[in-house]
């Protein structure tokens, strides 16, 4: 039977694909589907915690719909932020925007 | 016979979910790895609606696909000819990463088995009260928390439209208060 852990366990498995994906891929949008990608393993938990310990509370949903809402206003953001530098530099590769390394 | 059903349905969510997730931070070419969100995203909120979350089922339908993705499509098509499908497309870290990302997950699955959960049988409301509970929560209790996205949302929305239109132009210099000077 299908319980808790398991629904956990893709939710962990979707965060850590994410997270490998953030760490190494060189385009910034990458790095952006990567991170859409952890906020939907964080949702996934969220609503797993509510169905199978606290049915009848409403946090969980408020909590995944402002989560919703952040990912929605990061994504935007972002997309602004990485089409700005697209303009500027010429490319969206992030270890090729190294202005202020030292 | 509803008990296989669903481990049935778990498990196909699983395979629709997981694999376009590696293959959306694996390929190399970046449009294809936007597509292959797509599934991933269906997926989940496949394990919405078998977690009986329904209004969030529509939610992430409309959205993470209808809206974040499209941005994020509408991004890498813009950017697309400085992306090459040839060039590698991750950096030195990829050893590294793997082996960290792994040793997490491990852990994270270990623990999780581990843990004694308790679990309560009882299901949530059908979907039409969960509906009706969500909402009415938001304008009495979460009013505050609802009102702070609102902001967050209107915010982000003013900034992303000031971020993307501050073209520079050649011969003009914008100064730190967004006052055009020189020229």
């Amino acid at each position: 039977m299908i319980g808790l852990p398991h629904y956990l366990v893709v939710g962990s498995i979707l965060f850590g694909i994410g997270a490998f994906g953030t760490l190494t891929r060189r385009n910034a949008i990458a790095v952006l589907l990567s991170v859409e990608l952890m906020l939907n393993a964080a949702n996934l938990n969220f609503l797993a915690f509510w169905r199978f310990l606290t049915p009848a509370a409403m946090e969980p949903h408020v909590f995944v719909l402002i989560g919703l809402t952040v990912a929605a206003a990061e994504a935007a953001i972002g997309l602004a932020i990485v089409l700005n530098v697209y303009r500027e530099y010429g490319t969206v590769n992030l270890d090729q925007i190294a202005e202020l390394r030292g | 016979m509803t008990a296989h059903l669903g481990t049935i349905a778990f498990v196909s969510l699983t395979a629709l979910t997981i694999l376009p997730a590696i293959m959306v931070v694996s390929t190399r070419n970046l449009v294809h790895a936007g597509f292959w969100m797509l599934p991933c995203l269906i997926g989940v909120a496949g394990f919405y609606a078998l977690l009986e979350a329904h209004f969030f089922v529509v939610v992430q339908i409309l959205i993470y696909i209808g809206a974040i993705l499209v941005l994020i499509m509408f991004a890498l098509m813009l950017t697309r000819d400085v992306m090459d499908p040839k060039e590698r497309q991750t950096n030195a870290m990829g050893v590294w990463a793997g082996v960290i990302c792994g040793l997490g997950l491990l852990a994270s699955a270990h623990m999780l088995f581990r843990h004694p959960w308790v679990g309560v049988t009882s299901h949530p409301g059908d979907a039409h009260a969960q509906t009706v509970a969500l909402g009415k929560a938001l304008v009495t209790r979460y009013a505050l928390p609802f009102e702070a996205a609102s902001v967050l949302l209107l915010a982000a929305l003013i900034a992303a439209i000031v971020i993307a239109k501050s073209m520079r132009p050649p011969a003009a210099s914008v100064g730190c208060d967004g006052e055009v000077s020189g020229g």
